[in-house]
C-alpha cells in the first residue's frame, strides 16, 4: 500500500518538445485515479514516468514518500499492465506471472503458491500450462494482469488496458478490475482515452489535454462542475453543448444568439462575451411550445433506452444535442421549442476557456 | 475454398518450365553424373574408363588426406558458425542501443555483405601477405612467431578470420532485425520484473531470438561447407599441404587440378549425403526447441 506523489514533474524530450508541463499530484493509499484524455496529450507518458519507463526531466515523483527519480523501474516495487498484453510470448502463462518472483529470490513453493492464488482469483487454472497464444484475448489480459497482482506491489499502473479488447469484454473486464482494485485495496493508476471507462473506475480523475492536468476531481464534480471548457467538451458522450452568448448589462441575464434570455445567478461582469455550455439531458422539450429556443430536427438516433436529437437553430447554424428518456418518434425538419433550464447552464471565458 | 482452375492445363507447367529446366540443367544433370561418374575409373584425358563399383570410395574414405579435409571441415565450419554468430548478435545487441548516428553505424555494419567472398579471400591474403601485410607484421611484432604459410594452424586461424569477417554482416542483418521485432513494450514488461539488464538478455530477449539463431546457424554451416571455396582459393589453396582444404575445396582440387574424376565424385557424393544427414539432423533436432 502506497501514494504517489508528483511535485511540479516535467517531461521534454530530447528534440524540445515538452510533453507533460510541470504536474502536480498527490494519489492517496489505495485510491484508483484515472488519468484520461485525447490521443498525444501525455497521460501515456506521465504513467511511464511513474513506471520509469520514461526518464522526468524535471521535478519529483516519489513512492511512499521516497523519491524514484532515479530509481530503476523493476526496484520501484510497481507493476504494470499493458495495452497489448506484453506477455512473454517463449513462456507459458505460469512462467508468465512467476517470472517477476523468480527474478526477485522468491522460493519456489512461494511462487507456486501465489502463481496458484492469482490464476484462481483470475479463473485462469485451466491455463497455466499454455502459450500466451493460445489464448483468448481476454484471457491474455487476464495473465497480464494476473503478471501484475502476484507480484503484490505497492502500485498498479495501467496502460489503455482495455483498448484491444471487444466492447462486450471491455464491460466486463471494467468490472473486473474495480472489482479487484477494492478487494486488493492496491494504489491504482489508469490510464484510458474512454470517458466512460474512466467515469466508473475513478476514485479520481484526472482530465489532461496538451501535457497540462485541466482538472482533477472525482468523476462526479468533474461533470457537474468543468472547470475548462475543454474538460466540459471531453467528459459526458454525447457532448456537450456550447453557444456563443452574451452577458447583459445588468448581469442577470445571458443573451444566446438573436433574442434568447436566460435568467442567470451566477457572479459574472456585465457585457462579457461568453461561452455557454448546457449538457443534452438537461435541454427538455417546452410542453406548451414556450421554450426559449426554437430549432429544427436535422437527424435522430434512437439507441432503444435513450434518444439523441440533433438540431439546428438560429440563423447561423448553431447545433445543440438534445438527449431524451425512452423512444420518441420526431420527423425531420420539424420544430421543437426547448426549454433551458439557468441553474443548468455553465460559463466559459471565451479567451481562457476557464469557467466562470 | 475453391480452387483455381485453369482451362488449360498446360500453362501451370509453362510457368514452372524454367525453373524445373535450371534445376535439371545445372542440378539434377551434374548430381547424377558425379553419382554415375563416381563408379568409374578414367584415365587423366577421359579416352577409357572402367566400371570398378565402389573402389573409389574405398580409396577416398581409407585416404589419410580426405579424413583430415573432413575434419577440417568440420571444425572450421563448426567455428567459423559459432564465432560469426556470436560475433554478430553481440554487435547487434549493442547496435540496437545506440540512439544517436545509428543509421552511419548500422549502415558501416552491413558493408561487409555487399563484399564477394573470393575479394574477402584477397583483402586477407594481402593483410596477410609476408612481405607488405600488416596483420602479419602486428602479430609477429607481438612475439608470435606467425608463419601462416608453413604452420597449419596458423593458416587455419587466417581462413576462419577472413570467413568469420565476411559473414558478419549477414548474421548483424538477421539479427537487428529479429531484435527489432521483439515488441517494445515486452522488452518494458521484462524491465519491470528483472532489474538486471543481462538476465533479461538470457531469459527474454535470447529466446526470442532462437528462430533467427537457428535460421543462422543452417546458414552458416552451409556457408562454411561451400561459399568459403572462394575465400581459401584466394587466400591458401588449401596450404599448408591440404590443411586448410575444406571437402569442397578438396573435391576441385582432386577433380580439376589432380584429373582424379572418378575420386572427386566419389568425394562429391559423400558431400552430399554428408550434407543431407546434416540438414535432417538440424530440422529434426535443434528446430524443435526454438519454436515458441
Amino acid at each position: 500500500m502506497a501514494t504517489v506523489t508528483l511535485k511540479q514533474a516535467e517531461k521534454t524530450y530530447p528534440n524540445g518538445y515538452k510533453a507533460i508541463h510541470g504536474i502536480d499530484l498527490a494519489i492517496q493509499d489505495g485510491e484508483f485515479t484515472v488519468l484520461v484524455g485525447p490521443s498525444g496529450c501525455g497521460k501515456s507518458t506521465l504513467l511511464r514516468m511513474i513506471a520509469g519507463l520514461e526518464s522526468i526531466s524535471d521535478g519529483e515523483i516519489s513512492i511512499d514518500d521516497k523519491v524514484v527519480n532515479k530509481v530503476a523501474p523493476a526496484d520501484r516495487d510497481i507493476a504494470m499492465v499493458f495495452q497489448n498484453y506484453a506477455l512473454y510470448p517463449h513462456m507459458n502463462n505460469y512462467d508468465n506471472m512467476a517470472y517477476g518472483l523468480r527474478n526477485r529470490g522468491y522460493s519456489k513453493a512461494d511462487i507456486d503458491s501465489k502463481v496458484r492464488e492469482a490464476a484462481r482469483i483470475l479463473q485462469l487454472e485451466d491455463h497455466l500450462e499454455r502459450k500466451p497464444r493460445q489464448l483468448s484475448g481476454g484471457q491474455r489480459q487476464r495473465v497480464a494482469m494476473g503478471r501484475a497482482i502476484v507480484r503484490q506491489p505497492k502500485v498498479f499502473l495501467f496502460d489503455e488496458p482495455l483498448s484491444n479488447l471487444d466492447a462486450k469484454l471491455r464491460v466486463d473486464m471494467r468490472l473486473e478490475i474495480k472489482n479487484l482494485q477494492q478487494r486488493l485495496g492496491v494504489t491504482s493508476v489508469y490510464v484510458t482515452h474512454d470517458q466512460v471507462e474512466a467515469m466508473t473506475l475513478a476514485d479520481r480523475l484526472i482530465v489532461m489535454n496538451g501535457g497540462v492536468a485541466e482538472q482533477i476531481g472525482t468523476p462526479i464534480d468533474i461533470y457537474e462542475k468543468p472547470a475548462t471548457k475543454f474538460v466540459a467538451g471531453f467528459i459526458g458522450s454525447p457532448a456537450m453543448n456550447f453557444l456563443a452568448g452574451k452577458i447583459s448589462g445588468d448581469c442577470k441575464h445571458v443573451t444566446i444568439g438573436e433574442g434568447v434570455r436566460l435568467d442567470l445567478d451566477h457572479d459574472v461582469s456585465a457585457d462579457q462575451t461568453v461561452t455557454v455550455g448546457i449538457r443534452p439531458e438537461h435541454l427538455s422539450i417546452a410542453a406548451d411550445g414556450q421554450g426559449q429556443i426554437n430549432a429544427a430536427v436535422r437527424m435522430v438516433e434512437s439507441l432503444g433506452a435513450e434518444t439523441l436529437v440533433y438540431l439546428d437553430f438560429g440563423t447561423d447554424a448553431n447545433n445543440v444535442t438534445l438527449r431524451l428518456q425512452g423512444t420518441q418518434q420526431f420527423v425531420k425538419g420539424e420544430k421543437l421549442s426547448l426549454t433551458i433550464p439557468a441553474d443548468k447552464i455553465h460559463l466559459f471565458d471565451v479567451e481562457t476557456g476557464k469557467r466562470i | 475454398m475453391k480452387r483455381v482452375q485453369f482451362e488449360h492445363s498446360a500453362v501451370p507447367y509453362l510457368f514452372v518450365a524454367p525453373q524445373i529446366l535450371i534445376i535439371s540443367i545445372f542440378f539434377l544433370w551434374p548430381a547424377a553424373q558425379a553419382v554415375y561418374q563416381s563408379f568409374l575409373l578414367e584415365d587423366a584425358f577421359g579416352m577409357s574408363s572402367q566400371f570398378v563399383w565402389f573402389r573409389n570410395f574405398e580409396d577416398v574414405l581409407s585416404s589419410s588426406s580426405w579424413t583430415r579435409s573432413a575434419v577440417f571441415t568440420v571444425v572450421f565450419s563448426v567455428l567459423v558458425a559459432v564465432i560469426s554468430i556470436t560475433l554478430s548478435l553481440f554487435l547487434a545487441v549493442r547496435a540496437d542501443e545506440v540512439i544517436r548516428g545509428a543509421k552511419s553505424y548500422r549502415t558501416m555494419l552491413m558493408w561487409g555483405y555487399a563484399i564477394a567472398p573470393p575479394v574477402a579471400g584477397l583483402l586477407g591474403n594481402m593483410m596477410f601477405n609476408p612481405l607488405m601485410g600488416d596483420l602479419y607484421k602486428a602479430f609477429n611484432s607481438f612475439g608470435f612467431e606467425f608463419n601462416h604459410i608453413q604452420n597449419a594452424n596458423d593458416a587455419t586461424f587466417v581462413v576462419i578470420l577472413i570467413a568469420v569477417w565476411k559473414q558478419v554482416s549477414v548474421n548483424f542483418i538477421f539479427f537487428l532485425s529479429g531484435l527489432q521485432g521483439i515488441p517494445k513494450s515486452v522488452q518494458e514488461a521484462a524491465t519491470l520484473d528483472c532489474k538486471s539488464a543481462e538476465r533479461r538478455f538470457w531469459t527474454i530477449t535470447f529466446p526470442l531470438l532462437a528462430p533467427t539463431t537457428f535460421f543462422l546457424l543452417v546458414i552458416n554451416l552451409t556457408y562454411a561447407f561451400f561459399e568459403t571455396f572462394g575465400i581459401i582459393d584466394v587466400s591458401t589453396k588449401g596450404s599448408p599441404g591440404g590443411a586448410t582444404a575444406t571437402l569442397v575445396y578438396k573435391v576441385y582440387v582432386d577433380g580439376f587440378i589432380g584429373a582424379d574424376l572418378g575420386g572427386s565424385s566419389a568425394q562429391s557424393v559423400l558431400l552430399m549425403i554428408m550434407v543431407s544427414v546434416l540438414t535432417v539432423f538440424q530440422f529434426r533436432f535443434i528446430e524443435r526447441k526454438v519454436h515458441y
